[in-house]
C-alpha cells in the first residue's frame, strides 16, 4: 500500500470528511428524501387501492418488486465478498473500502426487505409469516422458499449490521478521543468505552474471524436461497440446478458494480486518493472480470442444456428469451454483463477512472435486466401458448423503484458525512503488513 | 520409482487379463472412473499454481513447486483418453439406445473430437505455463536434472526478453483457469452425465470441476506433507502454509457439498420424474443408497467436524490421513455416479477387486509420472521461495 | 493498587518499537499492566504471547443451539397440523437443512457477540488510568509497575526505548 501514508494522515484524511457539510450536501440529501416521499406515497396509493396498479397480472405476476429485491439483495453480497471473504483471504486491497463496502450491505439490505412487503398486497397481514403463537394455531410452512427467505434475509440483515457495527467501534473510539462535548459524549457511548487496551484487542480479533468466518457461507446461503425461489419452481427457465452459483456470481458481480459506482465519487469528493488508490480500484475491476465470466459461463450453460435436454418447453423458453418480445432486454443484459466487463482486460481501461464509473453504471444496468429477463421472461412464456402473455410495470412502479433507489442513496449519503466512511484501523493495519511481512 | 512401476505393470496386467477373457464391460468402466478421477486429480493440482499466480499470492511458494509436478500427468492421460475410445462399446450406454435427436451431439466421432481438443487445450496451455514457471525457478535455482540442464543451456544460449515472459506466464495461468472450467465442463457432461442420456443437470460442469479442485488439493496436501515429513530431500512446508492449504481444503469441501446440495434440493422439490429418477437410483434406492451415504459421511460431514479444529490442519500425518480418506471417499463418488448407469438392476453394489486393482494401476502411473518429473528438476524441492518472490515481483 | 508500587506508562510511536519494549520489560521483574495500540498488531501480539480468547466457546455453542432450533421450529410449526403440502413429506430434512443453517449462523453470531461482549468486558465507560487520546490515533503505550524505589530505573528505561513517560494518573 501507499507509504507516504501515515497514521496521522490517515486519521486526519478520513475525520476531515466528518466536518460540518456544506449546503450543497444538504441540497442533495434533500432531493434524495424528496425521492424518497415520492416513493412511499406511489407504495401508500398502492396499499389504498390495491395491488392492481402495479403491472402484474396474468400470467406475470411476479415485475418489478421483485426484480428489485433481489436486484439489492444482490448488491448487499458484495459488501460482505469484500470485509468477511477477503478479511479470511487476507487481501490487503480490501482494507481501504471495507467499511464503505459494508455500509453499502447494510442498507442495501435495508432497502431490499422493503420488497417482499410492497409485493404483498395486505401488506398488514404480513406478520402471519412469522413463527409466533395465535389463537388459531398457524404457523408458517417452513417448506417454503418464501419462508427460506424470511429467515435468510433476517439473518444476513442483523449478521451484517453486527459485523458492520463491531467493525466499526475502534473507528468510534477514535472520533470519540477527538471530540469535546456533546459529540463526545455521544461516541463515548457508540464506542461502548473502547480503550485499544491489548485485552480488548485479543478477544475482538477472535470475534471478528468468527464473524467473517461465518459471514462466508451466509452470504453464499442468502443468494442460493435468494435463486431458489424461482429454481425450487417447475416453471421452465427456473427450475435449472445451475441458480444457486449462478445467482451468487452475478449478486457479486453488480454488488462490485456498485462499490465502484460509489467509490469513484466518495474517493474524489472526500479526497480519499492516497487511501482508495487506483490499486484497490483496479483489484475490484479484475474481480469483476471474473464474476463476468462465470455469469458468461452460467448463460451458455444454461443454453446448451436446453438444447440438450430436448424438452420442448425448455427449448422454447429460451429461444423466446433471446428472439421473442423481450429480446432487446435480453441482448442488453448479455452485452453489459459479459461483453462490456471484458474491457476490463485491458490495463488502460482498468486503470481509468471515468472508464471504470462507467462501466460499473453499465454493469448495474445489465444485472437489473438479467432479473427482469430471468423473472418476466419465464413466467410470460412457460407451458401453455394459450396462458403467454406480456408485462409492462405501471407508472406506480416506477415511482417506488425510483424511492427505492433514492432510499438507498440517501441512507448512505447520511452515513459518509456522520460517520467515517473508511475505516481508519484497517487502513492503518495496512501500513504496517508492508513493513514486518517479509513475504 | 520401482513400486511405482510395480503398479503400474499390475494395474495393467489385471486390466488387459480380465478386458480379453474376463468382462470387457468391467474393466473398461473401471478404467473410464480411473481415468476420470485421476485426471481431476492432476488438473485440480495444477490449478492450484496457476490461481496462486494470477492472484498474486505469496504465502504459497514450496506448494506451487509441488503442485506443478502434477502436470507431468497431463501428457499420459491424453494417451490415456485416446486408449478410453477403444472400449467405447462398454462406456458409452447411449450408443444403444434411443436418443430422439441427440444423435447431434452423443456420437463417437464429435464426441471424441471435442473431448480431444479440450484436453490439448487444457493441457497445452497447463505445459505452457509450467515452461515459463520453470525459467525462473530454474533460472533462480540451477538445474541438476538431464532435461533441467538442457533447458537451462537452450535459455543461456538464447536469452529470452524475462519481462515478456512473465507477462505470458501470466496469461497462460489465466488461460489455463478459464479451460480447466469449460474443458471440465465439457468432460463432465459427456462422460459422466451422458452415461444416462436423459437426465440432465445444468450445474453437473461445474459440479465436476469443483471436485477436481477438491481432490487436486488434497492430493497437493498428501504430496507435500510426505515430501515435508520424508528425510530424503531438503523440502520443507511451513506451518502456517500448512495450515492454509488445509483451510483451502476445507472451503472446498464446502463447496463441493453445496454444489452436490443445489443439484439435490432443486431436483427433490420440483419432483419432476424425468429429472428425479436419476437422483432416486443414487441417493435412495437400495443398493446404492449405502454408498450414497459412505460418500456424504465420508467427503463431507467427518471431514467438516474434524477439520473445524485448527491444530489439526497444521499436522501433516494427520492431514495425509484424512485426505487419503476425502479422497477415496470422491473415488466412491464417481463410482455412484457411473455405476448405476452401467448396472440398471444390480441387486447389490458390483464394486470389487476390478476396479480397485486398475486403480492401482492408475495411481502407478501418476506416482511414475510426478517422480519422473522430481527426477527431472530435483531443485524444486530446495525452497528458494524468498528469492522467486523478488524474481516475479520486478516482472509483475 | 499497592501503595509501594508506582505505574509509569511509555507512549511509543510505532508498534516495533513498542515491541521490542514489551520483549525486554518480559525479562524483567517489572510487571505489564496494560498495552494501549491503535491497531490489532501482530507484532504485540507475539512479543505478549497471550492465550487463545475463548470468545470461540461462545460461538460453537450458539451455532450448535442455532442449529437444532432451526430443524425444531421447522419440524414443530409442520407436525402441528400435519398437512401435506405440494407431495412433499410432513418431516422434510432436505429443504430444512436451510432452515436449520441459517439459524446455524444467527445464532453463532449472537453467541460470538455475546462472548466479545462479555470476555472483553465491554461496554466500559470508565477511563483506564493513563489512558492517553492518542491510543486511538497513533501511538502505542505500555504500563509497567515497578515498585517505588524503581522509579527512576524504570523511567529511564522506558526512554531508552524511545517513549515518552507518563506518571499522571488520569482518574
Amino acid at each position: 500500500m501507499e507509504q507516504t501514508l501515515t497514521y496521522k494522515s490517515i486519521d486526519n484524511t478520513v475525520l476531515d470528511t466528518l466536518t460540518p457539510p456544506r449546503r450543497s450536501y444538504w441540497a442533495l440529501v434533500a432531493v434524495l428524501f424528496a425521492g424518497v416521499l415520492f416513493g412511499a406515497g406511489c407504495w401508500t396509493y398502492q396499499i389504498l387501492v390495491g395491488i392492481g396498479v402495479g403491472g402484474q397480472n396474468n400470467p406475470v405476476f411476479w415485475g418489478t418488486y421483485l426484480i428489485n429485491f433481489v436486484f439489492w439483495v444482490g448488491i448487499a453480497h458484495s459488501g460482505t465478498l469484500i470485509s468477511a471473504i477477503l478479511h479470511l483471504f487476507r487481501a490487503p486491497w480490501r482494507n481501504p473500502i471495507a467499511r464503505a463496502a459494508e455500509t453499502m450491505t447494510v442498507f442495501a439490505v435495508c432497502t431490499a426487505g422493503l420488497f417482499p412487503f410492497i409485493h404483498l398486497g395486505r401488506v398488514w397481514l404480513v406478520y402471519y409469516m412469522l413463527p409466533i403463537p395465535n389463537q388459531r394455531t398457524l404457523w408458517p410452512n417452513f417448506q417454503s422458499p418464501l419462508m427460506f427467505d424470511v429467515v435468510a434475509i433476517s439473518t444476513y440483515l442483523t449478521v451484517s449490521s453486527l459485523f458492520w457495527y463491531t467493525g466499526m467501534l475502534p473507528d468510534l473510539a477514535t472520533i470519540r478521543d477527538r471530540a469535546h462535548g456533546l459529540r463526545h459524549k455521544i461516541f463515548k457511548v457508540l464506542s461502548l468505552g473502547w480503550t485499544g487496551e491489548y485485552e480488548i484487542w485479543r478477544h475482538y480479533t477472535r470475534g471478528y474471524l468468527f464473524f467473517a468466518a461465518l459471514a462466508t457461507p451466509l452470504v453464499i446461503s442468502v443468494h442460493s436461497v435468494v435463486s431458489w425461489d424461482f429454481a425450487l419452481s417447475v416453471v421452465p427457465g427456473w427450475h435449472t440446478t445451475i441458480f444457486a452459483p449462478y445467482f451468487v456470481a452475478g449478486a457479486i458481480h453488480s454488488g462490485l458494480a456498485m462499490v465502484l459506482t460509489l467509490m469513484i465519487p466518495l474517493r474524489v469528493i472526500f479526497k480519499y486518493e492516497a487511501i482508495i488508490t487506483t490499486r484497490v480500484l483496479e483489484a475490484v475491476a479484475k474481480t469483476i472480470v471474473f464474476t463476468g465470466l462465470i455469469v458468461g459461463f452460467a448463460y451458455g450453460t444454461e443454453i446448451f442444456i436446453a438444447w440438450y435436454s430436448h424438452n420442448p418447453v425448455e427449448v422454447e423458453s429460451f429461444r423466446w428469451r433471446a428472439f421473442g418480445d423481450y429480446a432487446l432486454e435480453y441482448w442488453i443484459m448479455v452485452t453489459c454483463n459479459t461483453v462490456i466487463p471484458l474491457l476490463l482486460l485491458f490495463k488502460k481501461v482498468r486503470t481509468s477512472i471515468r472508464l471504470l464509473f462507467v462501466i460499473s453504471l453499465i454493469v448495474n444496468v445489465g444485472m437489473w435486466y438479467e432479473r427482469f429477463v430471468i423473472i418476466i421472461g419465464s413466467v410470460a412464456h412457460d407451458f401453455l401458448p394459450h396462458a403467454w402473455g406480456l408485462y409492462t410495470p405501471s407508472l406506480v412502479e416506477f415511482g417506488i423503484m425510483i424511492g427505492a433507489f433514492c432510499l438507498f442513496f440517501f441512507l448512505f449519503v447520511l452515513f459518509v458525512k456522520h460517520m467515517p466512511s473508511v475505516s481508519m484501523t484497517e487502513v492503518k493495519e495496512t501500513l504496517h503488513e508492508g513493513e514486518s511481512h517479509a513475504g | 520409482m520401482k513400486i511405482a512401476y510395480a503398479l503400474i505393470a499390475a494395474g495393467f496386467l489385471i486390466f488387459i487379463v480380465v478386458a480379453l477373457v474376463g468382462n470387457p464391460a468391467r474393466a473398461w468402466q473401471a478404467y473410464l472412473l480411473n481415468f476420470l478421477f485421476f485426471s481431476a486429480i492432476a488438473q485440480g493440482a495444477v490449478l492450484f499454481s496457476a490461481l496462486m499466480h494470477t492472484v498474486k499470492a505469496r504465502w504459497s511458494g514450496p506448494l506451487s513447486d509441488v503442485a506443478e509436478s502434477f502436470a507431468a500427468f497431463f501428457p499420459v492421460s491424453l494417451i490415456l483418453f485416446v486408449i478410453l475410445f477403444l472400449g467405447q462399446q462398454h462406456v458409452f450406454p447411449w450408443l444403444h439406445e434411443d436418443l430422439h435427436g441427440k444423435e447431434v451431439w452423443l456420437n463417437v466421432p464429435f464426441m471424441f473430437g471435442r473431448d480431444l481438443f479440450g484436453l490439448c487445450l487444457l493441457y497445452g496451455f497447463g505445459l505452457a505455463f509450467l515452461y515459463h514457471r520453470l525459467y525462473f525457478t530454474l533460472k533462480d535455482r540451477g538445474a541438476s536434472g538431464p532435461f533441467g540442464s538442457w533447458l537451462l543451456a537452450r535459455w543461456d544460449q538464447h536469452p529470452p526478453d524475462e519481462a515478456r515472459l512473465a507477462s505470458r506466464m501470466t496469461v497462460f495461468g489465466i488461460l489455463y483457469l478459464l479451460a480447466f472450467a469449460l474443458v471440465l465442463s465439457l468432460v463432465g457432461y459427456d462422460l459422466v452425465m451422458a452415461t444416462d442420456p436423459h437426465w440432465y443437470s445444468t450445474l453437473f460442469g461445474a459440479y465436476t470441476f469443483v471436485k477436481a479442485i477438491f481432490i487436486g488439493f488434497g492430493a497437493l496436501i498428501v504430496l507435500s506433507s510426505l515430501l515435508h515429513l520424508s528425510d530424503r530431500n531438503g523440502y520443507h512446508v511451513e506451518e502456517n502454509q500448512f495450515h492454509d492449504i488445509g483451510k483451502l481444503f476445507f472451503a472446498f469441501c464446502l463447496v463441493w457439498a453445496d454444489f452436490f446440495y443445489a443439484q439435490f434440493v432443486v431436483i427433490w422439490y420440483g419432483n419432476i420424474p424425468e429429472e428425479t429418477a436419476y437422483v432416486i437410483e443414487r441417493t435412495m434406492a437400495a443398493p446404492w443408497n449405502v454408498l450414497a451415504w459412505t460418500v456424504f459421511i465420508g467427503c463431507f460431514l467427518a471431514p467438516f467436524l474434524i477439520l473445524l479444529n485448527r491444530r489439526i490442519k497444521t499436522r501433516p500425518k494427520a492431514m495425509t490421513v484424512i485426505c487419503l480418506a476425502v479422497m477415496t471417499g470422491i473415488w466412491l463418488e464417481h463410482y455412484l455416479l457411473l455405476g448405476p448407469a452401467f448396472h440398471h438392476d444390480a441387486q447389490s453394489i458390483p464394486l470389487g477387486w476390478v476396479e480397485a486393482a486398475v486403480g492401482i494401476g492408475f495411481l502407478g502411473l501418476l506416482a511414475a509420472a510426478v517422480i519422473s518429473y522430481f527426477q527431472q528438476f530435483p531443485e524444486l524441492l530446495h525452497g528458494g521461495d524468498v528469492n522467486r518472490l523478488k524474481v516475479e515481483t520486478i516482472h509483475n | 493498587m499497592p501503595a509501594d508500587t508506582v505505574s509509569i506508562m511509555g507512549i511509543f510511536d510505532s508498534e516495533n518499537s513498542a515491541a521490542s519494549a514489551i520483549d525486554r520489560l518480559r525479562e524483567t521483574a517489572w510487571t505489564i499492566e496494560q498495552v494501549h495500540s491503535p491497531i490489532p498488531s501482530h507484532t504485540i501480539e507475539d512479543a505478549l504471547e497471550p492465550p487463545t480468547s475463548r470468545v470461540g466457546w461462545f460461538t460453537l455453542v450458539g451455532g450448535i443451539i442455532g442449529f437444532f432450533g432451526g430443524f425444531s421450529l421447522a419440524a414443530f410449526t409442520s407436525l402441528r397440523w400435519s398437512l401435506i403440502v405440494g407431495g412433499k413429506p410432513v418431516v422434510a430434512l432436505v429443504p430444512w437443512f436451510i432452515v436449520g443453517f441459517e439459524f446455524t449462523v444467527l445464532f453463532a453470531v449472537f453467541g460470538n457477540v455475546l462472548g466479545l461482549i462479555s470476555q472483553a468486558r465491554l461496554p466500559r465507560f470508565e477511563t483506564p488510568p493513563y489512558y492517553d487520546e492518542r491510543f486511538s490515533a497513533d501511538r502505542f503505550g505500555v504500563l509497567a509497575r515497578c515498585s517505588a524505589d524503581e522509579q527512576d530505573e524504570l523511567t529511564r528505561f522506558f526512554e531508552t526505548n524511545g517513549a515518552e513517560i507518563n506518571t499522571d494518573d488520569k482518574l
